[in-house]
Order: C-alpha cells, then structure tokens, then sequence
C-alpha cells in the first residue's frame, strides 16, 4: 500500500472540525448538564477524564478569541477562564465516535491510565505542576484519535494488521502512513497554540531523549505509556508492549522499591476508570 | 424616557411614527438634519432615524461626519428609505440599520427597540476584557442605591502590576488585565448568576457588584483563583525566584514580588449612601487597607455610619 500525502493528511488534520467522544462520556454530559450547580472544580474534574474534552477546553482557551495562546495547559484553569455558560456550550455540541467505538474506548482508557501513572510519577519525582504531566498523559495518543476521525478506514484496518504484521501500532503507522500518531498529535496541538511542553510531549512520546524544554515531564509520560500497556489496562491500537527507552529509565531513576510502591498506587487509582466500556 | 429624533418632510410618515411610538419615547421631529444638528450636540438622542432620498448628499454628509467623533460614534441611526428604490447603504452612510416605508406601520416599533438595545449592549464596554466600564458601573451603583437595594460593592486592583508592564511588556500586561477580568467574572456569575454585575474601571481596576451573602465567598473564590493562574504568566525562572526585579517611579531598581490582588468591599447594610461615588470610596479606602496589609488580601468595611 503506498503511502498517503502527508500534506493532504496534514491540512485534514489541522482543520479537524469535530472531535467526537466515546458514548460513555456522552451520557454523562447529559447527567452533567441537566444538574443546574455544577461546581467549577466538579467540571474540570469530569472533563480533565476525556482527552477529547481536554483538546476542546484547552484549544479555546489557547485560542486568539480568549487570548492567552500558549499559556494555559491546565484543565481548571482554562475552566475558571473560560467561565461555566462557555462550557456548557462546548458541551452541548459533543458528538460521539460512529465507527470504531470499541477501539476508541480501549484508547480512552489506555490514555487515562497513562494520566493517572503520569500523575504518580510527577508527584514521586517531586515536580511543581503534576497536573500539567497529568494532562500530557492524557492527551499523548491524540493523534490517534486524530487518524481515527480523518482517516477512519484505513485507521481501522491498520489497526487490525498490527497483530498479523507483529507491529506495534506506531511502526504500522509509519510503515502504511509514512508518519506517526506522535507527529500527527504534534500538528492539532501547534495548530491551537498549545503551550510547549505539552506539544513536545505529544511529539516525543516514543523518543523521550529528543525532548528539550520538558525532559523529564516527557520520559515520565513515555514510562507510564509503557507500563500501562505492561499492566494490560486499555488498548492503544496493538497487543505488544514496546521497550522503555533507556534515557528514560534513566532519567526518571526508579528503584525496585520504587516500582513496587508505583504498582500498588497504580491498582488503586485505576479503580475508578474501570466502568468506562459499560 | 428615551428620546428619538426623526428628521423627516413626510407629514403622513410623521404622523403615523408619532402615533406608534409616542406612549414609548419622547419623539422630537425635524424637518432636515441641519436644522436637528445643534438639538443633538446638546442632548445626544437614543436613536436617530432618518426620512431620506437616495441622492441627498447633504445629509449623508452631515451623517457620517457626526458619526465620525467617538462620542457619537454609538449613537444609533435607523433609515427609512421609499418603497422599491434600491439606495447603496452599505459603506456609504453611517447608518446601523434600514427600514423599507412600506414596512413600517408593521415594523417599525420593533426595529427601534432592537436598534437601541443593541447600542445599549455594546455601549462602553472596554475593549481589552469587554466588560462595561465606568458609565455603565456607575449607574449600575446608583440604580441599587435609588431603589433600595442592600448589596456590596468590591474594588479590586493587582498589586505591583506596573513593574511587571514594565518589565515584560504592556502585551504580557494586557494578557493579565484580560485574565483577571475573566477570573472575576466568571467566579461572580457562578456565586450569583442573577442580579450581579462586573465593570472594568480602567488600568488594573475592576469592580463587582453582589449580594452581601455571597460576596465574601465570591472574593476568596476570586483571589484564590488569580493566584493559581498568575504563576503561567511569568517566566519559569521568575517563577522559581518569586519575584521580578523592575525599576520604581524614582528609577530605583527594586524587587517586586508575584501580583497579588487586593479587594476592598463596601456595603450599604449599615449605611446610607446617597451617591454612587461615596460608596466607591469607601470600597477603595478598604482596598487600600488590604493594600498594605500582610496578612489579608480583602477587607470589608463593617462601620456604622
């Protein structure tokens, strides 16, 4: 199959209109919206557990029309900027995925699992804003979501020749694309003046030492995405589990003691995601 | 009540406006815009409607040139043009909207109540945070305060704002003013979506207006808030220091620690005031108490008078 061009797929990316989310989130926006008082932090709590959310919050929020582009990576932030009425809104006009709706809920669970290890290992190794690394975790295959939405049929079949191929997701991508979730991730979140970090993490997820301004935020997300995957929590497009880049090992430094501790947490904050499929 | 010009010579179009509107608003005619000019340099009018030929260039003229000072720049001007003659509005006259003759026995009252509240809603409003400013924050004051109403009036300014213009750039600058504008609005209609209200008076100055009840939960809300955002504005370096080095009004160089904001808080519970400026006052008094103190951000005046 030859590849696609990836200026056409670039320019059908980045003008990517509508982001649907999984049925899950669906219903409860619905519950959400017919309670009258929602509190501030209740909303950003339940949007800061979708990556579609999150990519819609933080793209108006870093849009020209607020202001403040690049700055704000934070979900509560941009909540208390943009004020509950413009939320609400954004709310209303949530749609849901119509193909792939299984492979999509694997994902939204692998990418919260991913956020809430990334949250683990951003507290453990003492940085000032974990929720930042949080959000990074959570929004790191976005690309996929991204192919999902522009390329859905042949995403989907990608998908389904990873096992026959023995590729990872990202090799196939690269392989019948001729690019990757990471770089496709990359584009929307430059597109819609993502602060910086948070577009390299997007872009570096598999090659974390590339990182420059956020290293270690970036290894830290490239290891949750690893072992969640290890765990067997979600699905990010294939069954295999890649290696842990070594700089990353490095970097972040765990102990046995370390890791231990690290799984234990990781059981218990997971419990809360499991329901998502139902 | 609200006061429309019409600058007309149709004495059946006159008739038939004045029998439509004049239980609404107090309508004075003219029979050119000449003569209607001096009328309305001294008492700008709510609404300007105009009786006009498509060829009258003297009209237009004296139109756009009113329309061209700021101060009537909002003025609102409706135009009523003959039946089936096309006449080019668009770029050439000075006019917000246009009514066809023909239409206006059935239209006409609705086209001029939307004319006007559309001017009303973006009248004075600043164009950094797109909140009303100080006319309209005044007469919010005084409406409470002429019809009895017991609320509270919060004044709120950042602290060490100039340094940090100073010392990023008045685009950074402007960025912030924007975010604390946001971050008291939006924290002011989630405590009290109904009967509140929010103005920026200008610079790094911004007042609310609340219920008693909720306005010291608001505040907080507010402050708290300010305080998370704040930090993204400043570069990480800053960030880690706590603090900016800037130049005072003397050209010292001095440290400035990370903005804060200060809020002053008066209430008409245990006074009375008659004028909307006594009440801002005492607002800014308690505001300057919070200024200086160490230990609180918000202080609310609880004397009797």
């Amino acid at each position: 199959m030859p590849g696609i061009d990836k200026q056409k797929l670039r320019f059908k990316v980045e003008n990517t209109q509508n982001l649907p989310t999984i049925p899950a989130t669906l219903k409860n926006i619905l519950n959400f919206l017919e309670n009258s008082s929602i509190s501030i932090n209740k909303i950003s709590d339940f949007i800061s557990k979708d990556p579609v959310l999150t990519m819609k919050v933080l793209k108006m929020i870093n849009s020209p029309v607020y202001g403040f582009p690049g700055r704000i990576s934070s979900v509560n932030q941009a909540v208390l900027l943009l004020g509950l009425n413009v939320i609400k809104g954004m709310l209303l006009g949530v749609s849901v995925f119509e193909l792939m709706q299984k492979a999509m809920t694997g994902l939204w669970e692998h990418s919260l699992g991913c956020a809430a290890l990334s949250n683990l290992l951003a507290k453990k190794k003492g940085l000032k804003s974990p929720e930042d690394v949080t959000i990074a975790g959570l929004l790191h295959d976005i690309g996929k979501v991204l192919l999902a939405v522009n390329i859905p049929e042949l995403y989907e079949k990608l998908i389904a020749a990873t096992d026959k191929h023995g590729f990872t997701i990202l090799e196939e991508e690269n392989a019948v694309l001729g690019v990757n979730h990471a770089e496709v991730g990359s584009w929307i979140a430059k597109k819609w003046n993502f602060p910086n970090q948070l577009i390299e993490i997007i872009q570096f997820h598999h090659e974390a030492h590339k990182a420059k301004t956020a290293n270690l935020e970036c290894c830290i997300v490239h290891l949750s995405d690893v072992l969640i995957r290890a765990k067997g929590f979600g699905f990010a497009g294939d069954h295999f589990v890649p290696e842990v880049n070594q700089h990353a090992w490095d970097n972040i430094g765990l102990s046995e003691g370390d890791i231990k501790e690290l799984l234990i947490n990781m059981e218990e904050s997971l419990e809360d995601y499991e329901e998502l499929g139902a | 009540m609200k006061t429309i010009i019409l600058i007309s010579k149709d004495n059946i179009l006159i008739g038939t406006f004045k029998s439509l509107l004049e239980n609404f608003y107090n309508i004075v005619v003219f029979s050119t815009i000449q003569s209607a000019i001096e009328f309305i340099y001294n008492s700008i009018p709510n609404l300007l409607v105009i009786d006009t030929e498509p060829n009258d260039f003297i009209t237009i003229d004296i139109l756009n040139t009113l329309k061209g000072d700021p101060i009537f720049t909002h003025l609102p001007v409706l135009i009523i043009i003959e039946n089936h003659k096309k006449i080019n509005i668009v770029g050439t006259i000075a006019a917000d909207d246009f009514i066809v003759k023909s239409d206006v026995l059935t239209e006409l009252k609705t086209r001029i109540e939307l004319c006007i509240s559309r001017v009303e809603r973006i009248v004075e409003i600043n164009p950094l945070t797109r909140l009303p400013g100080n006319i309209s924050i005044n007469k919010q004051i005084q409406n409470r305060l002429d019809s009895g109403i017991i609320f509270a009036v919060a004044y709120a300014d950042l602290d060490h704002f100039k340094p940090f213009n100073d010392y990023y750039g008045f685009s950074r600058g402007d960025d912030v003013i924007k975010m604390t504008g946001r971050v008291i609005l939006n924290t002011v209609k989630h405590y009290q979506p109904e009967g509140s209200f929010v103005g920026h008076i200008g610079g790094d100055d911004f007042i609310y207006l609340m219920d008693i009840d909720k306005v010291e939960e608001a505040t907080k809300s507010i402050i708290s808030s300010f305080n998370t955002i704040i930090a993204t504005f400043y570069e990480e370096s800053d960030r880690e220091n706590g603090f900016i080095k800037s130049f005072d009004r003397e050209g010292n160089e001095r440290v400035y620690p990370i903005m804060g904001l200060s809020i002053g808080i008066a209430t008409n519970k245990k006074r009375t005031f008659r004028h909307f400026g006594e009440m801002t006052g005492i607002a800014s008094e308690m505001k300057k108490v919070a200024k200086n103190s160490s230990t609180v951000k918000y202080m609310i005046d609880r004397r009797q008078a």
